[in-house]
């Protein structure tokens, strides 16, 4: 490894790790609102919502990933809708991860107490009230651990748009070693750049772990 | 104020309430005793739909409680229920607790809820705890914070599914004068319970439940002292025995 070359790589790099963490926040962004949807859609007891979740979950999460994106990036714009590779991937990654969420939500709101619910509903409050202010608060807490999980993943599942030709890290990286056969350096720094990136966000998680594993509950407000 | 008339429930085969009527009068206190799965805590949970019930009518100031109806929202506001296992909200402090529902119910101006919030914790013994968590609290405290939750809602009618039978024996008198006093002032009260002698000092009639019926009633004196019924005997027998 020459350190000139490094030099030279890490700015392209650098550049480039900005995408993924756009495509990332972007996807987290997207599969958090769509998964919650879902998730309120799939606990719902009436069916006309339940069902089509439980359908939707099922089929994203029995596609591979890849395949959703190709299918965005290359089939929608037959069909008339045209989107740049940056929207694609996020899309792709947003709705695939969408499942996942959804199923970390609903494990979450499930966890809630029913007792919960009965002295939401004796006070005289509905459905949505009782879903937002007596549910989603504590689920949240519960799907915290599981979110940040995911979210680790969701970065490291961004190198995935780079087949769409996204310029991510992952992307940018093949680009620079295609051209300068300077495998090593280039994937050694790529691999780093990622580490570097996910590993504050794995300690994050491990600590948020610790602190509502204990059954501690936030005191201030 | 509160009628029930003959209502029936099943949970699959089981009959769990075979029949069961009862009226309660405005400032009544009616207790309902009884061995477990005899249906009395089912009965409570009627009267505010939180359990649906199959057959028969129970009617609230003369609104029939009908959990697919959409003013069953404003007829639960008018009921208030305390529940064997308090459920607090734990994520809000305990002044939060009792503001929630004349805020997002009844929306009223934060202000007034908070005064009225702070006077009903006093009148509970927790003027120092409005801004505890409910894990920070003792069962009894919890309690007594839930009942303080569901009086802010200004009910007609205060139901209480066994509200002492989580706490250790110390906690229960804390809890029972809290509920002694709100009978006092002409509460209208159904409540479900193992403590005979509050029962019998507090309640002006009590039920005896067996078997989703209700075997006798009659004045608390009465009921508990001189039974007729011979599972009634049987019961108090074990009860005040052990």
């Amino acid at each position: 490894m020459i350190l000139a070359d490094v030099f030279s790589f890490l700015p392209i790099l650098l550049k480039a790790a900005i995408v993924t963490i756009e495509v990332t926040v972007g996807s987290l962004l997207l599969s958090t609102l769509l998964g919650l949807v879902l998730a309120i859609m799939k606990v719902s007891p009436t069916q006309l919502l339940s069902v089509p979740a439980s359908v939707f979950i099922n089929v994203i999460r029995g596609l591979p990933i890849i395949v959703q994106l190709f299918y965005i990036y290359f089939v929608l714009p037959g069909m008339g809708i045209q989107l740049t590779a940056f929207q694609a991937g996020i899309i792709g990654l947003g709705i695939a991860y969408s499942a996942y969420q959804a199923e970390n939500f609903r494990a979450g709101i499930q966890a809630i107490d029913p007792g919960q619910i009965e002295a939401a509903k004796s006070i005289g409050m509905k459905g949505p009230l009782i879903m937002r202010r007596v549910i989603l608060p504590q689920a949240i807490r519960i799907t915290l651990p599981p979110y940040g999980n995911t979210t680790v993943m969701m970065l490291k599942d961004s190198s995935l748009v780079s087949t769409i030709t996204v310029a991510e890290m992952t992307r940018a990286g093949q680009l620079l070693a295609a051209s300068t056969f300077e495998n090593m350096t280039v994937y050694t720094l790529v691999a780093l750049l990622y580490l570097a990136l996910s590993l504050p966000l794995i300690f994050g998680v491990n600590r948020l772990e610790k602190h509502f594993g204990q059954g501690n509950r936030r005191r201030d407000k | 104020m509160i009628a029930i008339n003959n209502i029936h429930k099943s949970f699959g085969d089981v009959a769990v309430l075979r029949g069961v009527s009862l009226d309660v009068a405005s400032g009544e206190v009616v207790c309902l005793i009884g061995p477990s799965g005899s249906g009395k805590s089912t009965v409570l949970r009627c009267i505010n739909g939180l359990e649906t019930y199959d057959h028969g009518d129970i009617l609230i100031n003369d609104a029939r409680v009908d959990t697919q109806q959409a003013d069953i929202h404003a007829l639960r506001t008018r009921v208030g229920m305390v529940f064997q296992r308090f459920n607090l909200f734990p994520h809000r402090s305990v002044i939060e607790n009792v503001m929630e529902g004349p805020v997002y119910v009844k929306h009223e101006p934060r202000q007034q809820a908070r005064a009225m919030a702070e006077e009903l914790l006093d009148k509970v013994g927790l003027n120092d705890k409005y801004d505890a968590y409910p894990n920070q609290l003792s069962g009894g405290q919890q309690q007594r914070v839930a009942i303080a939750r569901a009086l802010a809602m200004r009910p007609d009618a205060m139901l209480f599914d066994e509200p002492t039978s989580a706490l250790d024996p110390e906690l229960v008198g804390d809890v029972l004068t809290v509920m002694r006093t709100l009978a006092e002032e002409g509460m209208t009260m159904v409540v479900v319970t193992h403590e005979m002698s509050f029962a019998r000092e507090v309640a002006d009639r009590v039920c005896f439940l067996h078997g989703g019926t209700i075997v006798e009633e009659g004045p608390a004196k009465q009921v508990l002292s001189q039974p007729h019924h011979e599972r009634t005997q049987d019961f108090l027998r074990r009860v005040l025995n052990h």
